[in-house]
């Protein structure tokens, strides 16, 4: 079975094999690139030298971003590639040329047969995504640590772990998908819809609050505006904060209120010395704003923030990781009980 | 011995739509069966089941002793060649030796290369490129290889020009004298099956109208001719088939079911050949059993 399953497999396999060589050859080139730039343009950044490190790191970020980002597309279409093409027709294809009628009359079970192909080309499907993420992992450590923010989409399912877990799940539901419908386009279309949907949903709904998030309270003063977070003061409603977020942590809140230390939400007219007249709009010049900021800094107001803090990437990387294998192990049960009902 | 083939009231229905109801089977060892009707039948429903494909909705069927593809045991004395012999297009004939040797532990592969030889098939050649004879031929390799004990063959020979079948039909028959195996072939044109079958399973309307020996069965059946009072009340053993009338004259297609021979009551009854003994059967099963002609009604009552 596992010689039936290798020769039905082997010719996706090498070209697989093929594309995953070129795209290794050039995250390795990418990975080179980066380093050497990090090397000279910023490791040689000496302020002495006239050198400003800031404006320096933004023209990295932006001279290697698409070098980092497209490779990083690429390994995201993985699992939806090979759920689409690896899964869907795995079963799919020996119904529709009736040669599981050939195949399931052999001196082997219909679930040693599913259990043997889910097994290798699931694992192969393992170590492929693994290996690609692995080498984009390395090449873009140099620009991910300038970054800093390994939370954001993009980055944290395209390194480490969690895309292996990806692949397995996309994979299994492939399989799955194809011995319920039992013909190969119906079962693509609905994986590659079925994948798209849980990709989409997992950053947005279901990432923040796989660990229960942490409520920190904030003072508002002159940091705040270093890390992102900008001042808005609107007539009718309260002071806020948008867009502050902690270096390299998952923020689930992008717009606080500000709040007294009594915990009151602070309305306009709490910072009216500020702003001179009460209800009258703040000034938009930049020097008056910073000006504002400062007055408004004066005035004891803080604001909370929930957030999964840095600390905890590896974790979430381990959950999802461990979350889609199991997904994936409850789906090949799904298909096992299947496989038995399939009408031959 | 047990039989190869045993069903109790065994029935499939794919939704509404009956595809076998109430099959009574018992068919023993060593008999090259053959298991005819038209199509839509229920040949491929039966077969199915027979091998594990299929499971049956309700009913029974136990083949050489145990519920078909039960596990890697049960599967390996069963060869099925599904209808229009699917094999792997892409994979080569060898590959498909291999695929038997690594799939079967019982795979006897000097026979298995002897009859590819024999055959005149290239191993190297993708098994997509082969003609539906050869496909067929391969197919019958890999299944027979396998050394059943009963081999089963859904309509082999219907996509297939007359050499061809002529060939697969001999080379088949050669392998059962080789193997001592059950062979279970089904077509929907009997002349197919005629040669070659010792036994015979009759199917129309989802239901198993006649099953024996061939040579017991033509021993039953004969055709009565006579005027229509004549044949009006004819004993209860003898089963009225079919009936014709043609102005006051009859022809009656009877089955001796008892003691009573029919040859001694109508001296000049005739004995039927099994293609005319099937088409009785087939128009019965067409025209509803129970429900003859108008002139026989009488002695349909009088079976009952």
């Amino acid at each position: 079975m596992i010689w039936l399953t290798w020769r039905q497999f082997r010719g996706q396999f090498l070209a697989s094999i093929a594309l995953l060589t070129a795209l290794t050859a050039y995250l390795i080139y990418v990975g080179y690139t980066i380093r050497n730039a990090y090397n000279t343009d910023i490791l040689g950044c000496l302020p002495a030298n006239g050198c400003e490190l800031d404006k320096v790191k933004d023209l990295f970020i932006q001279d290697h971003r698409s070098m980092v980002t497209i490779p990083a597309i690429v390994l995201i279409a993985v699992p939806a590639i090979i759920g689409v093409f690896w899964g869907g027709p795995l079963i799919t294809r020996e119904l529709e040329t009736n040669t599981h009628r050939l195949v399931w009359n052999q001196t082997v079970t219909r679930t040693h047969w599913l259990a043997v192909k889910l097994a290798i080309v699931g694992l192969i499907a393992m170590v492929v995504t693994g290996a690609l993420s692995l080498v984009l992992t390395w090449a873009a450590s140099r620009y991910d640590q300038l970054i800093g923010s390994r939370f954001d989409p993009l980055s944290f399912a395209s390194r480490n772990v969690a895309p292996i877990g990806y692949v397995i799940f996309a994979f299994v539901l492939g399989t799955t998908v194809g011995l319920f419908l039992r013909r190969t386009v119906n079962a693509m279309a609905v994986t590659l819809l079925l994948v798209g949907v849980i990709q989409l949903f997992i950053p947005t709904i279901a990432r923040p609050y796989l660990r229960p998030p942490v409520t920190q309270s904030v003072a508002y003063d002159a940091a705040v505006r270093e890390q992102g977070g900008i001042l808005s003061i609107n007539r009718d409603a309260p002071m806020a904060v948008t867009g502050y977020a902690v270096p390299g942590a998952l923020m689930l809140t992008d717009h606080e209120d500000l709040l007294t230390s009594s915990g009151q939400k602070a309305g306009a007219e709490t910072v009216q010395d500020c702003t001179g007249t009460q209800g009258q709009a703040p000034q938009q010049q930049a020097n008056g704003l910073d000006q504002l900021e400062n007055c408004v800094a004066q005035h004891n107001l803080h604001f909370s923030i929930r957030l999964q803090p840095p600390s905890r990437y590896w974790s979430f990387q381990w959950i999802e990781f461990a979350a889609f294998l199991i997904l994936g192990g409850l789906l090949s049960g799904l298909a096992f009980w299947q496989i038995r009902r399939v009408r031959g | 011995m047990t039989s190869v083939l045993h069903a109790e009231r065994l029935t499939k229905r794919y939704g509404k739509h009956p595809g076998l109801v109430d099959a009574d089977l018992d068919v023993p060892p060593g008999r090259v069966v053959g298991l005819v009707g038209p199509n839509g039948a229920g040949k491929s429903t039966l077969l199915g089941m027979t091998c594990g494909l299929i499971k049956p909705t309700s009913g029974t069927i136990d083949v050489l002793g145990s519920r078909p593809a039960a596990n890697a045991s049960q599967l390996a004395k069963v060869g099925f060649v599904a209808q229009d012999t699917p094999v792997y297009a892409n994979l080569s004939v060898g590959d498909h030796l291999k695929l038997g040797a690594h799939l079967n532990k019982t795979w006897d592969n000097k026979l298995a290369e002897r009859r590819i030889k024999q055959v005149g098939l290239d191993l190297s050649q993708k098994a997509g490129r082969l003609s539906g004879g050869q496909r067929a031929q391969l197919a019958l390799t890999v299944a027979a290889a396998k050394r059943p004990e009963l081999l089963i063959f859904d309509e082999p020979v219907a996509a297939l020009d007359p050499l061809a079948r002529h060939q697969f039909l001999q080379n088949l028959m050669e392998f059962v004298s080789e193997l001592a195996v059950t062979v279970v072939l089904s077509s929907h044109i009997l002349a197919d099956l005629e040669r070659v079958c010792d036994y015979l399973i009759l199917l129309a309307g989802s239901r198993v109208q006649l099953a024996g020996n061939v040579d017991v069965i033509i021993n039953e059946h004969y055709r009565l001719f006579g005027s229509v009072s004549d044949l009006q009340n004819l004993p209860a053993e003898f089963e009225v088939i079919r009936a014709e009338r043609t102005g006051s004259r009859s022809s009656v297609v009877v089955r001796q079911t008892g003691a009573r021979s029919v040859a001694a009551l109508f001296p000049q009854a005739e004995r039927l050949d099994l293609e005319e003994m099937i088409l009785a059967y087939m128009v019965r099963a067409n025209e509803g059993s129970g429900d003859l002609n108008n002139v026989y009604s009488l002695s349909t009552e009088a079976r009952r």
